[in-house]
């Protein structure tokens, strides 16, 4: 249990823009722990937060005052991998590449790559239903999780789902899936483990215009193809990255787009074909394609230093995370680039273009004064373009703290209040992670009646 | 109350459902999602405990539930919006599967419902979670479950979810409603993801499942019956003839799927995919006159023609020792008990439930723990 104000000032943020300040910090190592300090606090009446490694851009993990925040970080064990079943329990402090490194002798590995996977954990990915660029032929996170055990609200330990399919009763783990910690916490994880392909080709694919890679996308998308992988960045951010990581990335191009095929080698030569066909046909400049294993990690390399080049080249970023359908793209994309014309904003991007997910950065220095009124303002009129365009707020970063307030952008109240039943079912007394997620008043009855 | 009943009944009236030979004192098609929601408006205050009608095929799965109205999905049955290139279908719950999967054929594309639930509508197939046996390459449905509209217990509409492919926007609702069998509301309209259709499919007859599906790369399909063992493979022409040719079995062009099993008593065994070559001795040892595995999936379905009660609870403990369950999917109504040991969470699934219908209309009795 840590109480010095160091120690609260150290876990006060996570890597979003906000900040709290927890009263007590515990790191527990064990489920009983985690029960124990949940009893505690229920009886106390005190918030409790939970929190892996920090990597959330949202918010989520940003603990209010006077809150007690439960650290998962020192839970980070393999319990038991089922080879045959293709599974394994794992602690929720685990780091997601921690995983897929521990089993790559089994020719297995866990699918959901978020960029922050070096440092993330599997617990922390399960409350935000992490994404990543192989989520768009895998699913999100909540597509590998299997089971959890969780602490409720009470203090109670019981595991939800299982490596059996379709379990009787309500499907609760998929509610605790990108919940945010909102539900219970979290303290095992039975991980659905997937196949290594037993081949890929990464091709990198530069564009003088970024319509016609968009354009592309949707022609990948629509030919029937589902690339294991299939991300872009525009003109800004390839010259960011380039700069940063020298990954022999096109500069001066409008964007490129990093497509993967995965699976047996007679398929995968056909759908490479045809990527490389329809790039072709729309205006491709230059297509390589990774000769072997090096020029491949090379190629990703790039793409996943995407934002500590950002980090590099201002003091602050803030990163935007919604999805619109995959036809609405470039449409979106244009509005986007207005928008951050019109607030004289430097705008970086990087999409998850197969999944019409959007990550428009903008990069700029907080110490400006009124400047971060203004970014947020234009993150604002972004988020709506893309969900009047039919999009949502989030595709793999979650709500948190910092996007509660525009839940009612895309649900009803009615549907809010839906969700807070939900939430209420699972913490009557509201002591999980309060003020995330949801906007205050979802509950209905919260409302004045006057 | 009387009153109540009898102003209902004039609401009713005008919906009834004349198409839907089901025995009940009222029987209602409403056209929108917010008539179905002033329906189950009107039976809350009344106290009328409410069943839903799909396709009719999944009557009687999970605990009996006694209903004065059966509300039907007959006119709720429009695609309302195919989306090819986005790999999405918004549909209505009424619309049958197999209308939807011919119609999206036209571009190749599937929603990967069950493929032998002939009848079976939407709503019935995501109320009831029905996958597949392509889960295995695809994941279950409720995995493709993107958005879902329902009328709740308490009379309103409520929408969750995200209308794209990917979203961390609030909470799993589309999940919740999968599986719920009808006991938070009635599904109206759901939005779905897509999957094309591979380029080249096969079916090979091959000795063991389990072992070829451990030499196969992901394989939509491994599948050992009653009536022999397959492999279902799927991608492009040299994959598919290729991997065929390593498997040593004759390939047949095509998915040709086990028929359905009918026989009146039906059950599965859902256990870890370890469990599977168990759970097919155990469906064996209940005197099963058909059973279809899934390997890697964990799920063995089974048809019998009699029971024996003993036995049955032999299996289910073995079942949830092995952490699985022993479901009984059709009974002949001589009354099993449909779920076995209720979960461990049943106090928050009974919060769940009494949040989304508080006058306990719905479904009533139909999940586990009486639900």
């Amino acid at each position: 249990m840590h109480t010095h104000p160091i120690d609260r000032v150290i876990y006060a943020k996570d890597s979003s823009i906000s900040s709290g300040d927890p009263e007590i910090v515990v790191l527990p190592e064990t489920t009983a722990e985690v029960a124990a300090v949940m009893r505690i606090a229920t009886a106390e009446g005190m918030p409790v937060v939970a929190r892996g490694a920090g990597t959330g851009l949202a918010g989520g993990a940003v603990p209010p005052p006077g809150s007690m925040l439960v650290v998962l970080t020192r839970m980070n064990e393999i319990v038991e991998v089922d080879e045959i079943g293709q599974s394994a329990w794992v602690g929720p402090g685990l780091i997601n590449l921690d995983l897929s490194a521990a089993l790559e002798d089994r020719g297995l590995h866990f699918a959901p790559d978020p960029a922050s996977q070096q440092s993330s954990t599997i617990g922390g990915n399960v409350g935000t239903n992490a994404g990543g660029p192989h989520c768009l032929a895998e699913g999100s996170t909540i597509a590998h999780i299997l089971g959890v055990e969780i602490v409720t609200a009470n203090g109670d330990v019981m595991v939800l789902g299982g490596a059996a399919p379709d379990l009787p009763g309500y499907d609760l783990r998929g509610l605790i899936v990108g919940s945010e910690g909102t539900l219970g916490i979290v303290t095992r994880v039975l991980v659905r483990l997937t196949e290594n392909p037993p081949d890929d080709v990464t091709m990198l694919i530069s564009f003088v215009d970024i319509a016609d890679a968009a354009r592309a996308v949707s022609g990948i998308i629509s030919s029937g193809l589902v690339p294991a992988a299939l991300e872009m960045m525009d003109g800004p951010m390839i010259e960011a990255v380039e700069n940063f990581v020298h990954a022999g990335l096109p500069v001066g191009s409008g964007a490129v787009l990093l497509a993967e095929v995965v699976g047996h080698p007679n398929g995968i030569a056909t759908e490479a074909e045809l990527i490389r066909e329809i790039a072709g046909s729309n205006n491709a400049s230059e297509i390589r394609t990774a000769s072997d294993t090096d020029e491949r990690a090379l190629l990703w390399k790039g793409r996943k230093s995407a934002f500590g080049a950002v980090a590099q080249a201002a003091p602050d970023y803030y990163l935007n995370d919604t999805v619109v359908p995959r036809t609405r793209f470039v449409e979106v994309l244009n509005e986007i680039y207005a928008i951050a014309d019109r607030y004289d904003l430097r705008l970086l991007n990087v999409f998850h273009a197969g999944d019409g997910n959007f990550h428009p950065l903008v990069s700029y220095d907080a110490s400006e004064s009124g400047m971060t009124d203004k970014v947020v303002a234009a993150s604002h009129e972004m988020v709506q373009a893309a969900i009047s365009a039919g999009g949502t707020l989030s595709g793999e970063h979650g709500i948190g703290i910092e996007k509660h307030h525009l839940m009612p952008l895309v649900f009803s109240a009615d549907d809010l209040d839906a969700q807070a039943r939900v939430r209420e079912a699972f913490d009557p007394s509201d002591l999980l992670n309060p003020g995330k997620v949801l906007p205050e008043g979802s509950r209905c009855f919260d409302r004045p009646t006057t | 109350m009387t009153t109540l009943r009898s102003v209902t009944r004039e609401l009713f009236e005008r919906m009834r459902d004349e198409s839907v030979d089901v025995d009940a004192e009222f029987v209602v098609a409403p056209s929108s999602l917010d008539e179905t929601a002033a329906v189950l408006g009107a039976a809350a205050a009344a106290a009328i405990p409410v069943a839903f009608y799909g396709g009719g095929t999944h009557q009687g799965y999970g605990g009996a539930s006694q209903a004065d109205l059966i509300v039907t999905s007959t006119r709720l049955n429009r695609i309302i919006d195919w989306q090819p290139d986005d790999l999405t279908v918004t549909v209505e719950a009424g619309v049958p599967i197999a209308e939807l999967e011919s119609e999206i054929a036209a571009r190749r594309q599937t929603a990967v419902l069950p493929e032998t639930a002939h009848g079976a509508t939407i709503g019935g197939v995501i109320a009831a979670g029905l996958s597949g046996y392509r889960r295995l390459r695809y994941g279950p449905t409720r995995d493709r479950v993107l958005q879902v509209q329902i009328a709740t217990g308490y009379g309103k509409v409520v929408s969750g979810g995200s209308p794209v492919v990917k979203s961390s926007t609030g909470y799993g609702l589309p999940r919740l409603f999968t599986g719920s069998l009808g006991s938070l509301g009635m599904i109206g309209t759901v939005t779905l993801k897509l999957w094309s259709q591979p380029l080249a499919t096969a079916t090979v007859e091959i000795d063991h499942a389990a072992a070829a599906l451990r030499e196969t790369y992901r394989p939509l399909a491994a599948l050992e019956t009653s009536d022999g063992s397959f492999l279902y493979l799927a991608g492009a022409e040299s994959q598919v003839t290729s991997q065929s040719y390593s498997l040593g079995g004759t390939p047949r062009p095509g998915l040709i799927w086990p028929g359905p099993i009918m026989n009146p008593i039906r059950i599965e065994l859902r256990v870890p995919a370890p469990f599977v070559r168990a759970a097919i001795e155990q469906a064996k040892r209940l005197g099963a006159a058909r059973w279809i595995a899934e390997h890697g999936v964990g799920r063995v379905e089974a048809g019998l023609d009699s029971v024996d009660e003993a036995t049955l609870v032999v299996a289910r403990t073995w079942a949830e020792s092995v952490d699985g369950a022993l479901v009984v999917t059709a009974d002949a109504d001589i009354g099993l008990d449909p779920w076995g040991t209720p979960p461990a969470s049943i106090e928050i699934q009974q919060r769940i439930k009494n949040a989304f219908d508080p006058a306990g209309i719905c479904n009533r009795g139909i999940m586990p723990g009486d639900m």
